[in-house]
């Protein structure tokens, strides 16, 4: 009986382990170097943790940057800066799970604009005042546009802007000069009958990432939302809006009925459609960031592309429907949030400071392709750069993706339509219904997200 | 039973220990009669001390605090303050079973367990059973073999993830023989390829266990059966399978749980959101409590399929004995 007891035994522990990593597997946690409070920015001896993205572009240059950034803090304040590095945003919503129920963690977090409404549901960021305002160098000093994302009103906001990085829509002048066109088109329907005269000769019309984790949804938005349907709205979700119907239509059928698109970009992710249209293999390319556009000015098409605005007018439209919004792009690029449990907030704020004042914002520019979030710094860059034109347009044209603690299921239930239609994409066709039941599905992932906030 | 029981707890205590516990008795008599003692009423229970507050930290606590968690409304809003997040009692395990896809991950994690356990035996009986023999470069053979199991998981998952895709190697190199494979990373097919490379790096443990059966087998038992003139098939069936019976059997449950337990491989290979098809147990409970933020209905889900796996899992145990006394077995 013994044995049998000890094996069985040993069996449940073996499922209890399992139970265990799935219930309480949330990555390790460890607490910042914040030990002592500090009331003024006097930081001598004081580590602040600053948690950000890793750059996958431009890894090494970034690196150099927390070292910068560190020494030049310690001798403004005293106090070094330890950064510390996500690899996803799936890492990166795991820390601040655990840091949240910790109670600590890092000081600053530095996350993408779309995640700053389920931060702020957790209620454990600083909602900033007037006087955190002015800590940081005063609101006045931010491009407005870039704050439609920082809170749910004007008074109640958590998240600074940090940089931006607005969609845009790069084109090879010399495909479209062949092609008779002098200029990309306003409207979703005008850029598909373009694509389609300049696909041809192993070229396509289009370069678009299908099989991104991140790029796909914001198509859907941006159509749904020029369309008129912001997707969610105060307490109801509009995913199955024939609007966004229409848009998964218009986005697939780029695929399946206008074959403006190569087959393979089923399988591909941003940087393979980048590489294709750096190649001159295709005529448009869409971005959802700007970041490639340092990769752009030295590719083999450096001298022959320009950046244009994305449509602005939906599918099936020629002109703005009532109630939709001539949404450039969405309120993009990364905020900084500060935790509540920090004991360093005051030079938290002065860190904030130093990273969206002139000096920085122009370094992060030219090192890693993100907009400025300053006004002085943006009118600068506008002024040294006029190629720039159109994407500072689309940032200043951009929409906030809605301010909803559901946003960030919504948006994955968004991702998911296209990654289960993936497969008959490659196939070739898109059926409908099954379509219209994935967005049933979707809607109601959304809907029942939205049912829990209280 | 209890005196099958007796004679293996007998064995497992330390001969030195066995005398000594009886050392203020005395006497061979005495230690004889303690030999029974010790397996009845005398244990030396207390020696499971450590052992048994290591579990109830480790195992325990974290299990009633994930049944706690299961039926709370837990989510971003209430996170923060996570103890006194609302109560829902069975909301969550009602929702995780009509309203979520837990059953149809639960078929997927138990088929793909399943299959994979079965291609690996083969696979690990055979590479055992031709490294059993002395030839030159065994050692390098076999060390070679292990090479899938002592990866991480990770690496393994990101290169065969590169070797997938659209226009990796494996699509271009099945278009080279005339077979057009489709997609392997999304769609139906999404399911195979996990099948595939958890088969590539798990059949190494099946081999271990096989070989460590082999090792057992006497030689005289070899001798004997050459005597008989047993061919090798034969000799195969039934002299030398038996004795992998034991191993393997073990091996396979072990295997079985390692498969449902794998998060990595789909994680990795897949991303989120995942195709349906690879949406397996841990991989749905990671999504729901840590995408999706529902922490209470992750809970109610782990815990749910903890029921619906141990079901099966004790069947398969009583079905090969493995839960009963070896020496009562043999």
């Amino acid at each position: 009986m013994e044995t049998r007891k000890t094996r069985l035994a040993a069996l449940t522990a073996g499922v209890a382990i399992t139970v265990l990593a799935l219930t309480a597997c949330s990555g390790s946690n460890s607490p910042s170097g914040s030990n002592s409070p500090s009331d003024s920015t006097n930081g001598a001896g004081q580590t602040l943790t600053v948690y950000i993205g890793a750059d996958g572009k431009y890894g090494p240059q970034q690196q150099q940057w927390f070292k910068d950034v560190s020494a030049a803090f310690q001798t403004q304040t005293g106090a070094t800066v330890n950064f510390q590095t996500f690899a996803s945003g799936t890492e990166e919503l795991t820390k601040i799970q655990t840091s949240v129920v910790a109670n600590q963690g890092p000081d600053v977090y530095v996350m993408g604009t779309t995640f700053t409404p389920t931060a702020y549901s957790t209620g454990a960021f600083v909602s900033l005042t007037a006087d955190d305002w002015s800590k940081v160098g005063g609101k006045d000093k931010f491009v407005p546009a870039t704050l439609g994302i920082s809170g749910p009103s004007d008074s109640d906001q958590v998240g600074i802007p940090f940089n931006s990085g607005p969609f845009a829509m790069a084109y090879n002048t010399d495909l479209l000069a062949k092609a008779g066109i002098d200029k990309p088109a306003t409207t979703w329907d005008g850029l598909v009958a373009q694509a389609k005269k300049l696909t041809g000769n192993g070229v396509y019309g289009m370069a678009i990432a299908y099989k991104d984790n991140f790029d796909p949804w914001k198509f859907i938005w941006a159509m749904s939302r020029q369309a008129g349907n912001p997707i969610i709205s105060g307490k109801v979700a509009k995913v199955d809006d024939p609007t966004t119907l229409k848009a998964y239509q218009t986005y697939f059928g780029w695929l399946t009925t206008d074959h403006v698109v190569d087959p393979a970009s089923v399988g591909w992710n941003d940087g393979q459609a980048l590489a294709a249209f750096a190649s001159g293999k295709a005529a448009f390319f869409p971005m959802s960031t700007t970041s490639n556009i340092p990769t752009l000015s030295t590719s083999a098409v450096k001298d022959v592309y320009k950046f244009a605005l994305m449509p602005v007018v939906p599918p099936g439209a020629t002109t703005l429907p009532a109630g939709g919004a001539g949404a450039t792009s969405i309120v993009a690029g990364n905020n900084i949030v500060v935790a509540k449990y920090s004991k360093n907030q005051d030079l938290a704020f002065a860190l904030v400071k130093y990273l969206t004042d002139d000096a920085n914002q122009q370094f992060m520019y030219k090192t890693f392709g993100v907009l400025p979030v300053n006004q002085t710094t943006l009118k600068a860059v506008v002024a040294s750069t006029p190629a720039l034109g159109p994407i500072l347009d689309a940032a200043a044209g951009s929409v906030a993706t809605p301010f909803s603690g559901a946003w960030a299921d919504t948006q994955l239930a968004l991702m998911n339509v296209v990654v289960q239609t993936i497969p008959d994409l490659a196939k070739g066709s898109v059926d409908n219904s099954k379509l219209q039941s994935l967005l049933t599905a979707a809607q109601k992932t959304a809907q029942s997200s939205l049912d829990k906030a209280p | 039973m209890p005196a099958s029981s007796a004679e293996s707890a007998g064995q497992s205590v330390p001969s030195g220990l066995a005398g000594k516990t009886p050392s203020g008795r005395g006497g061979p008599t005495a230690n004889v009669r303690h030999r029974r003692g010790v397996t009845a009423s005398n244990r030396p229970l207390w020696m499971l001390i450590p052992g048994g507050v290591l579990m109830i930290l480790v195992i325990v606590v974290p299990i009633l605090l994930g049944l706690y968690i299961s039926v709370l409304t837990l989510d971003q809003y209430t996170l923060r303050q996570w103890l006194s997040a609302p109560f829902t009692g069975l909301g969550n395990y009602i929702e995780a079973v009509t309203d979520s896809p837990l059953l149809k991950s639960f078929w997927i994690s138990l088929s793909f367990a399943v299959l994979s356990t079965a291609a690996t035996v083969p696979l690990g009986i055979a590479a055992a059973l031709a490294t059993q023999n002395h030839f030159p470069g065994r050692a390098v053979v076999r060390s070679v073999f292990l090479i899938p199991f002592v990866m991480p998981s990770f690496v393994v998952a990101t290169v065969w993830r590169t070797m997938f895709q659209p226009d990796g190697v494996i699509v271009s190199g099945l278009h080279s023989v005339g077979i057009t494979s489709g997609l392997w990373l999304n769609g139906p097919n999404s399911y195979w390829t996990l099948v595939i490379v958890e088969i590539w790096a798990a059949w190494p443990f099946i081999y271990l266990l096989a070989l460590a059966g082999l090792q057992s087998v006497d030689h005289d038992v070899h001798e004997a059966s050459a005597l008989d003139g047993a061919s090798w098939w034969p000799k195969l069936r039934y002299v030398i399978f038996p004795y992998l019976k034991g191993p393997v059997a073990l091996a396979c449950v072990i295997a079985t749980l390692n498969h449902i337990n794998n998060f990595t491989l789909p994680f990795v290979l897949f991303g989120v959101p995942a195709p349906e098809d690879v949406q397996t147990l841990p991989f749905l409970t990671y999504i729901t409590s840590f995408e999706s933020f529902r922490f209470g209905l992750g809970a109610a889900m782990a815990f749910s399929s903890l029921i619906l796996l141990a079901i099966p899992l004790i069947i398969y145990v009583r079905a090969v004995k493995l839960d009963v006394d070896e020496g009562a077995d043999k």
